[in-house]
């Protein structure tokens, strides 16, 4: 019998024809734990979701224990012994531990007792301490990952997929689960996690992989690495890329403070986070996934709430400030431009002109009785005449945008309002490369003219060429800043991750 | 009523004045390790202010005042009082405040008697002075009720009684220029405005000739004390402590910060410090100071030392800093000479001098 039990040959997923993972190899032993590492849209997720049947390889080839195998579903994927756990799991908060765990698999006719003592009976087998009985959404997050777990090998998973397993759970929970990790290896399960956190990936893995931009770059027993070689490997990138250019030789100098932050706290995403935004300036935010960067932000724009009890102080133009919705944030001049511009940007079937205009609406108390079209048009033309909006027409809908000029759409949506402090979450995700030089001219354009800009990025490229000073995230706070001078990619992304 | 009740909501929420929270070190308050490095030019008994007249740097170091030429460290003549503030003034004078309820201007350091004495006026805590404009001089007195070495009573008693005065050499008359300051410490001429610092409030304002007043640097994560002029334009703010969130919380907690100063020794308060570090018997900071037996700089400060450069219009532009492992702590004074930036680190009775040149290179390039 082969020690190989999963493999994958040249692997190539495109999405609208950009590459997510090109041309990947890779092999997963039997009864190994095999870390996949990589910075936020390194492929880690599309590489998972291919093993997993999420997703379908565009090309290339995979291999479950020596037989070409192409998973088009989940479930198809559980029957070649593949399951996936994924981030936010996916269990049913209503039901309990065993009705969960036989979610699927229930008979013509069930009877409660019968899957209780059932479920009973395997949890106690994998030695989990968790009741049959309780309800999921009362259980706390490393239980969930047990019931997650336990359902996958109920299901005679041979290769279980984490990803982000531990992002969630306490330093004890997280504890308890390596231990379960291990116990599932001793009894052959090959199992794959992603992580963002070098430590697990060193302590746990028995073989690590590296990938960056969508490719794979290295491979290698976890032995042989330590976290300098790992964070080399994942932002290495090639020097050929010249999108976002040259090293910056000067920087603005800071204005006015216009934002502080003091021991926000919105649990369990943002922990005691404190940092400052000035005028004139271009405050980056660099973070991996669930930093709290987004979070913080939005607390800061009224979107989110922070805790009620003890939630810390935003203070803007030194007066302590508390929105509980986004309209007086706007009208006090701060202005949230969304990572997810499809379910928060715009109204997609409703025409540019008016999406801009509904943004200066947003701006004046109580709103307008009535609408006038004629000053619709006139914002909208207005707008996309500045920010080269390429449409027919005022009129055309934002649907038939392209995500560059949708994600302009939002900008002008925001611009409209003459913010003093303006945030772009994560500005050209899913822009296209034309449309990522006019946005980041925008932003340039915007600290130029004395606004206070927020960009948060995951992308470091991004985040260097545009920020005046970087401030780095990590599980829910501000950990360290650097002046874009002094700043490095291996720097900043050991910031992140340390 | 409704304001009671606003104040519960508030203290069991944690809202309103009822937030404990103090700002980050960010921006142009970036920490780092200048000022712990800084040379040591001399150590002395009890240093406390500092002036310049272009040349020689006066110290003034309990109840004498000394003089810096070059290396050399002489002293000029003693008071029967410990001075509480120091300014040399444009005409070559020198102004002294003693013990905090008299301030005397001498035609010259040497001068036998002093041309003009001011007491009275309700002075019982002036702790810094500086040139005003005309014959005047700018003094700010920080308590009305305890004297400048009771500063710590001060904070906790939540002092509102500071003032800035102005003294008119010519005339002998002493001008309130605003009074209700949470224990000012430290002014300087801005063009038509005055500068004034206001420790408790954590705040330079902006004191216009009508009386008027407007926030400069407010928010600040420190307790800023005297101003100077800088030689190419704007000020130099010293900090003699930071903030940290068990301080905060003690000075919300009415009943608790009466019983402690009833009952214990002031040495070990939970309050701000000049020095820390000193005895097993101070108060815990909130987190542990120590790693593995080292002290961890970012550790929440019982005391801390900071020099602050603000622009013209009072924008910072940098800061040094001792961080909780140095001892460079309770910065009180700082004045530019010769192309360096002396200061007193109250502390450990140290005057430190720092070259701007290669300052201004490492923090502006």
């Amino acid at each position: 019998m082969s020690d190989i039990i999963l493999k994958l040959n040249n692997a190539t997923k495109l999405y609208a024809g950009v590459p997510a993972i090109e041309n990947i190899d890779f092999e997963l032993r039997r009864g190994e734990i095999h870390a996949l590492v990589g910075e936020n849209g390194a492929g880690k997720s599309t590489l998972t979701k291919v093993m997993a049947g999420v997703v379908m390889l565009t090309s290339g080839t995979m291999e479950v224990s020596g037989v070409a195998a192409a998973p088009r579903t989940p479930l198809e994927a559980r029957h070649l012994g593949i399951a996936m756990v994924f981030q936010e799991n996916s269990l049913v908060p209503t039901m309990t531990v065993a009705q969960n765990l036989f979610l699927g698999q229930e008979k013509f006719y069930n009877r409660l007792r019968g899957i209780y003592i059932a479920a009973q009976q395997f949890l106690q087998s994998l030695n989990f301490d968790v009741t049959p009985t309780a309800t999921v959404g009362l259980l706390g997050a490393a239980k969930k990952q047990m019931v997650e777990i336990a359902r996958a090998v109920l299901h005679n998973a041979r290769v279980i997929i984490f990803d982000e397993p531990t992002a969630s759970l306490t330093p004890e929970e997280k504890k308890y689960f390596f231990d379960l990790v291990r116990d599932l290896k001793r009894r052959g399960v090959s199992i794959v996690f992603i992580s963002h956190a070098l430590e697990e990936a060193l302590i746990l893995a028995d073989r690590i992989t590296i990938l960056r931009d969508g490719k794979h770059v290295v491979t290698d027993d976890a032995a042989k690495f330590d976290r300098a070689r790992i964070v080399q490997a994942m932002v290495g990138r090639d020097l050929s890329n010249t999108l976002y250019g040259t090293r910056k030789t000067t920087v603005r100098p800071a204005g006015a403070r216009v934002l502080t932050v003091q021991n926000l706290k919105m649990a369990p995403m943002v922990r005691n986070n404190s940092l400052s935004v000035f005028a004139g300036q271009i405050t980056g935010v660099f973070g991996l996934v669930g930093a709290g960067r987004t979070e913080t932000f939005k607390v800061v724009a009224g979107v989110m709430k922070r805790d009620f009890f003890h939630g810390g102080e935003v203070i803007l133009h030194g007066k302590p400030v508390r929105y509980r919705v986004p309209a007086p944030a706007v009208r006090a001049g701060i202005a949230y431009v969304t990572e997810d511009r499809k379910v928060e940007g715009f109204f997609e079937t409703m025409s540019v002109a008016r999406n801009i205009y509904l943004g200066l609406l947003a701006k004046l108390p109580g709103g307008r009785f009535f609408l006038s079209r004629r000053e619709a048009d006139k914002v909208g033309s207005g707008w996309v005449e500045r920010l080269k909006v390429r449409s027919t027409g005022n009129a055309m809908k934002v649907v038939e945008l392209s995500g560059g000029n949708q994600q302009k759409v939002v900008i002008a949506k925001s611009l409209v309002q003459d913010p003093d402090l303006i945030i772009f979450d994560e500005p050209t995700r899913g822009v296209d490369v034309g449309a990522i030089v006019e946005i980041h001219e925008l932003i340039q354009r915007l600290a130029d003219e004395g606004k206070a800009v927020v960009v948060i990025s995951s992308y470091l490229p991004e985040i260097m060429a545009l920020s005046d000073r970087i401030l780095v995230s990590r599980q829910g706070k501000v950990v360290e800043e650097f002046s874009a001078l002094e700043a490095t990619e291996e720097k900043i992304m050991y910031a992140a991750v340390h | 009523m409704i304001a009671a009740l606003r104040a519960f909501t508030d203290r069991l929420l944690g809202r309103g004045d009822a937030t404990i929270t103090v700002p980050s070190f960010d921006g142009a308050l970036k920490p780092n390790q200048i000022l712990a490095n800084a040379e040591t030019v001399g150590q002395f008994e009890a240093p406390e202010d500092l002036a310049t007249d272009g040349n020689a740097l006066y110290l003034a170091d309990g109840n004498t005042l000394r003089r810096l030429d070059g290396v050399t460290i002489t002293e000029v003549r003693r008071f029967d009082r410990a001075i509480t503030a120091l300014c040399c003034l444009p005409d070559g004078g020198i102004a002294v405040a003693l013990d905090g309820r008299e301030v005397k201007v001498f035609a010259s350091a040497e001068a036998a008697d002093a041309a003009v004495t001011f007491s009275g006026s309700g002075m019982n805590a002036v702790n810094a002075l500086s040139p005003g404009p005309g014959k005047t001089l700018i003094a700010t007195d920080g308590s009305a009720t305890r004297p400048y070495s009771q500063w710590v009573h001060d904070l906790m008693e939540r002092g509102r009684s500071g003032r800035v005065l102005a003294l008119d050499r010519a005339s002998g008359q002493v001008r309130t220029i605003a009074s209700g300051l949470r224990h000012a410490f430290g002014a300087c001429v801005a063009g038509e405005e005055i500068f004034a610092s206001e420790s408790w409030r954590h705040r330079v304002i902006a004191i216009s000739a009508d009386g008027s007043q407007r926030p400069v640097l407010d928010n600040l994560p420190v307790y800023p004390s005297r101003l100077s002029a800088a030689s190419t334009g704007g000020f130099w703010l010293t900090a003699f402590a930071a903030r940290t969130q068990l301080v905060e919380f003690v000075l919300r907690e009415n009943a608790y910060r009466r019983r402690m100063m009833a009952e214990i020794d002031p040495e070990y308060w939970i309050a701000p410090k000049l020095k820390s570090n000193q005895s097993f018997l101070e108060p815990m900071q909130g987190a542990h100071i120590k790693t593995m037996g080292v002290v961890k700089p970012w550790a929440p400060p019982r005391s801390y030392g900071l020099v602050i450069r603000l622009s013209a219009s009072g924008v910072p532009l940098y800061a040094l800093h001792s961080r909780v492992d140095g001892v460079n702590h309770g910065v009180v004074a700082a004045v530019e000479r010769g192309g360096a930036l002396y200061a007193i680190a109250k502390g450990p009775g140290r005057l430190l001098r720092l070259p701007l040149a290669a300052i201004e290179t490492e923090l502006l390039r």
